[in-house]
């Protein structure tokens, strides 16, 4: 710098492109505690997220793979898995945002009772472990069905897609529903008011103005719940029957062929469809989102009040939070007879099944390396959100598009990942000194620590986007001068976001640890495969059970599966707190 | 202003630095991904200790991002930025000896006033009864004692402001950086702010830079005034010789009014030049240098040109009359031009009703000169 002669030349531009490029990662270089994060997360992304999949993708296509391909393709029992498992798809995504609208549209617009009841009974599938919901079903309106058979005298066959829709729309809808409710929250209501004020009725300003603006919202839910519905796998496991779809086939082709190269290929054709969405989700429909969220909305929203209106949507909302109280209330109930629907006697042999015998390594294994992803999963997803949205380098797109992949990709997938990655240690040779064990073996036999390692990183693989997003919408809210400010007095990167963003974006930090924690519990597909006789899991164990007709001990697990994560929300929400300490309260004495 | 003489004293330590811009220029990639767009253009200054320079100019004409440039938020593409003779244009915001006041404030929302202020004497590790101290004696300063324990949401506008300021202050900057603070108050409230602002920044004799697209908070504040357009340094200096010689039609239209009036030079000699305007023969003081034949512009303000009932002077139509208290304004029409006039003495003359004609006379040694190529 020193030498630079003042009159010197413009550099052409390309030069600079090149410069800037360069100077930005110098200004990270610079600071050490920033590069360090940088390099952590970009070598968990390529070691835990891209790595696995890339493997996955090549062992796809081996000779072996690319012959298989194309029986699949071509035969015609794939063919109907693989239509199966659109159809399946399309009708899960169409009904849970179906419900979902119509469950927000009612929380947000319409006037009627119990609204806080209804969020919150709405939100309970959300910590639900697999199985329990499709288990659950199957005893209530089964051929032997509590109410199917019990009520109504009618032998139904529950398995195959009437069934399958019914337990994942059940499981799945929230999610439309909290994304529909924030949008729909977030719209001005003058747009009512001026479509009102222009002499509009309220189902002209439903069909010209609510829709239309929430088109992005429905669509992003469309395809939410789409991806979810293809990839999930402990529902068709029990409710499938004949409708055999993608996951399931894959499952098998692992478990009981023990042929990855067939569940690779199987893998990449359920890769597919969704990988497009996200990739249509992330590029379309972020870019075409119409809803402005200018903080706090102004005015408050006329609810519509009118009879005709409120009491069929509020029956509508009340089949729905019956149908949850049923699944739920026949888990709980189920825990606690011996056989339900069969012997009623109440009993607690099931719980001493999983506290004291057999499944209660799985329950301190689970919770344990749950408690050690959760810390983890929340740091990096907020220390990725901060420099992806907050730092200006080369590459943060990527390292956004790529941690969002660990949610993107179905379970199976990135299970079937490290099988094929980690099954051997990662060795490095050096001239002289020898040779190093970079990564231990870490999944199938003989793995370290039973495999716990590749457990804990899964869980972490699949609970960092979320936290991701939460922490990119918090920083979105947070004028940027503010953490200027605090470098302008002199904190460096680091202090900065210990001091300032940190505890601005608790909330954030806060539902991303819960989700963290939650998730793990509750994960299977993309555990299912990592599990040895050294680590037991729950919801492993929970399919166990449900696949040996032990539906008691199935409950009980959920049962104490969800009173733990209950526990760790509390727990989280002492610890970490769940305010910034900048809301607005009325104080004392203030005027 | 609860301010008092101590004020010197608060901050004995501050040691007013000297800031060089040496032809800092900043590209940044255009939207489409094609090519540069030169948001600070070859912008060299010299700014000196104590002294207090605003950056001016319409948005989007570079004054932020220069001042983004010099706290270090943004690095220059070329050219460097020195303080006190050392080059800091690569150096972090952070170890820069600068403070910034935020156009939005940008108090800590989940800190007191009192933790606002500490925060940057804490981030230098001050020891805990002179952070105690140092932070009293900047709120008493800014007249801000007994709101230390409230937090920023339950301050007025002006309070935050005050913080804003005392939080920069307190850790004694050699330069002080302002990034429009004014512009989120409302009108009676930013007149006082401003003279609160010079008379602290003066007896504390801090370097401050100062942006703003307020000209009338440039003129009202600033040592010396850096008109910039299109990236690009237009004009500096301080604020009558810009008002009054403005070096270009922009720095003119845009600090203050003007009425522009063609015209060619007839003769010169001695830095004076002779034309012809308004049908009288002028011989106004030139800087530029021109010759006889050159076409200029001359600039004509409001307030220098004057309506008279006289039929000897070039008649002019009143298309508009706006009685404003202290003030008439004319909107007069001249030919196939339309000119302000502004009487700033309304009571002493007559006050000309529209549709009526009436003479148009100026003072020759208020005109300035442009040559057209500054046009």
């Amino acid at each position: 710098m020193e030498t630079a002669t003042p009159k010197r030349r413009i550099a052409p531009i390309q030069t600079l492109t090149r410069n800037r490029r360069i100077a930005e990662f110098w200004r990270i270089f610079q600071d050490p505690v920033l590069f360090t994060g940088l390099v952590l997360v970009v070598l968990f992304v390529a070691i835990a997220i891209i790595d696995p999949i890339y493997a996955m993708v090549k062992e796809s296509l081996t000779e072996k793979g690319q012959e298989l391909f194309r029986h699949y393709l071509s035969s015609p029992v794939y063919q109907r898995i693989i239509r199966n498992t659109l159809e399946m798809g399309l009708l899960v995504a169409a009904v849970g945002t179906f419900v979902g609208f119509v469950m927000a549209y009612v929380q947000v617009k319409v006037a009627v009772p119990f609204k806080r009841l209804i969020h919150i009974l709405a939100l309970v599938p959300i910590i639900s472990p697999p199985f329990a919901v499709a288990t659950a079903a199957l005893l209530l309106f089964g051929r032997n069905g509590i109410i199917s058979y019990g009520i109504l005298g009618e032998r139904y066959d529950i398995y195959g897609l009437d069934g399958l829709t019914l337990v994942l729309t059940l499981s799945y809808f929230p999610v439309a529903y909290l994304n529909l409710r924030g949008m729909m929250q977030a719209l001005d209501p003058a747009l009512d008011e001026a479509a009102t004020n222009l002499g509009a009725s309220r189902w002209r300003i439903f069909r010209t103005v609510t829709v239309p603006m929430l088109i992005p919202g429905i669509a992003g839910s469309f395809l939410l719940l789409f991806v979810e519905a293809i990839a999930d796998l402990g529902n068709p496991l029990v409710l499938g029957g004949n409708y055999e779809v993608l996951a399931t086939r894959i499952y098998v082709s692992i478990v009981g062929l023990y042929d990855t190269t067939a569940a690779a290929v199987l893998s990449v054709i359920l890769l597919v469809p969704s990988l497009l969405v996200f990739v249509v989700q992330r590029y379309w429909i972020s870019r075409t989102s119409v809803v402005s969220i200018t903080g706090k909305p102004s005015g408050t929203p006329q609810m519509i009040r009118h009879p005709l209106v409120v009491w069929p949507l509020f029956a509508a909302v009340m089949t729905v939070l019956l149908l949850i109280v049923l699944v739920y209330g026949v888990i709980f109930a189920g825990a606690f007879t011996k056989i339900l629907n069969v012997n009623n006697t109440l009993t607690l042999d099931h719980f001493d099944f999983v506290i004291n015998g057999y499944g209660s390594e799985a329950m301190k294994d689970t919770t344990q390396l749950s408690a050690i992803a959760t810390p983890i999963a929340g740091v990096l997803g907020m220390l990725i959100a901060f420099l992806v949205a907050r730092k200006k380098f080369t590459g943060r797109h990527a390292l956004d598009f790529a941690t969002m992949l660990g949610i993107a990709v179905p379970g199976t997938i990135l299970g079937i990942g490290y099988l094929l990655v980690f099954n051997g240690p990662h060795e490095i040779t050096l001239p002289i000194v020898g040779t190093f064990t970079l990564i231990p073996k870490l999944t199938g036999g003989r793995a370290v620590f039973g495999g716990a390692i590749a457990i804990v990183l899964v869980y972490i693989v699949r609970s960092v986007p979320a936290a991701l997003r939460a922490g990119v919408a918090a920083l979105s809210q947070i004028d940027p001068a503010i953490e200027e400010a605090s470098i302008s007095l002199g904190a460096d990167n680091f202090g900065t976001f210990r001091r300032i963003t940190l505890p601005l974006i608790r909330p954030a930090f806060f539902s991303g640890l819960i989700y963290a924690f939650a998730r793990s519990m509750t994960t299977i597909s993309a555990i299912i495969f990592l599990t040895t006789p050294g680590t037991k899991i729950m919801t492993h164990q929970i399919l166990n059970e449900v696949e040996n007709g032990r539906y008691g001990n199935a409950f009980a697990y959920c049962v104490i599966l969800i009173a733990i994560v209950l526990v760790a929300i509390g727990i989280l929400a002492v610890a970490v707190g769940t305010s910034t300490g900048a809301e607005k309260t009325t104080i004392e004495g203030a005027a | 202003m609860a301010a008092t003489q101590a004020g010197a004293i608060v901050l004995k330590d501050v040691q007013a630095g000297t800031l060089v811009l040496e032809e800092v220029s900043k590209l940044f990639p255009q939207r489409s991904g094609q090519g540069d767009v030169r948001a600070v253009d070859r912008v060299s200054l010299t700014i000196e200790p104590g002294e207090f320079v605003t950056l001016l100019g319409p948005s989007g004409c570079g004054k932020t991002t220069t001042l983004r440039l010099i706290s270090g938020f943004e690095m220059p593409t070329s050219g460097r930025i020195l303080l006190d003779e050392k080059d800091i244009s690569h150096r972090p915001p952070n170890k820069r000896d600068m403070a910034m006041v935020f156009q939005s404030y940008a108090l800590f929302p989940h800190m007191t006033v009192f933790n606002n202020v500490a925060y940057g004497l804490r981030v230098q590790r001050t020891a805990r009864g002179d952070v105690r101290q140092r932070v009293q004696r900047v709120l008493d300063l800014m007249g801000l004692s007994g709101l230390g324990e409230r937090r920023p949401h339950e301050l007025s506008g002006g309070q935050q402001q005050r913080v804003a300021l005392a939080r920069s202050l307190v850790v004694e900057p050699r330069v002080l950086l302002f990034d429009e603070p004014l512009s989120n108050l409302d009108a009676k409230l930013r007149v006082q702010m401003r003279s609160e602002i010079r008379n602290l920044q003066r007896r504390l004799n801090i370097t401050s830079v100062y942006v703003t697209h307020d000209q009338v908070e440039a003129m009202a504040m600033s040592d010396r005034i850096v008109v910039m357009n299109n990236g690009q340094i237009e004009q500096m200096g301080p604020p009558e010789e810009i008002y009054r010689h403005p070096a270009s039609r922009f720095v003119a239209d845009f600090i203050g009014r003007a009425n522009f009036l063609d015209t060619t030079i007839e003769a010169t000699g001695d830095s004076q030049a002779t034309v012809t305007l308004l049908g009288q023969t002028a011989t106004l003081s030139v800087s530029a240098p021109l010759r006889p034949g050159d076409r200029a512009v001359a600039v004509l303000r409001p307030e220098v040109l004057k309506l008279e009932a006289n039929p000897a002077l070039e008649q002019v139509t009143i298309e508009q009359t706006m009685y404003l208290g202290s003030t008439v304004e004319y909107i007069v029409r001249l030919g196939e031009q339309r000119l302000i006039v502004v009487d700033a003495d309304p009571h002493l003359g007559r006050v000309f009703s529209e549709g009526t004609t009436a003479g148009l006379a100026f003072k020759p040694e208020t005109v300035h000169l442009l040559a057209e190529s500054a046009a």
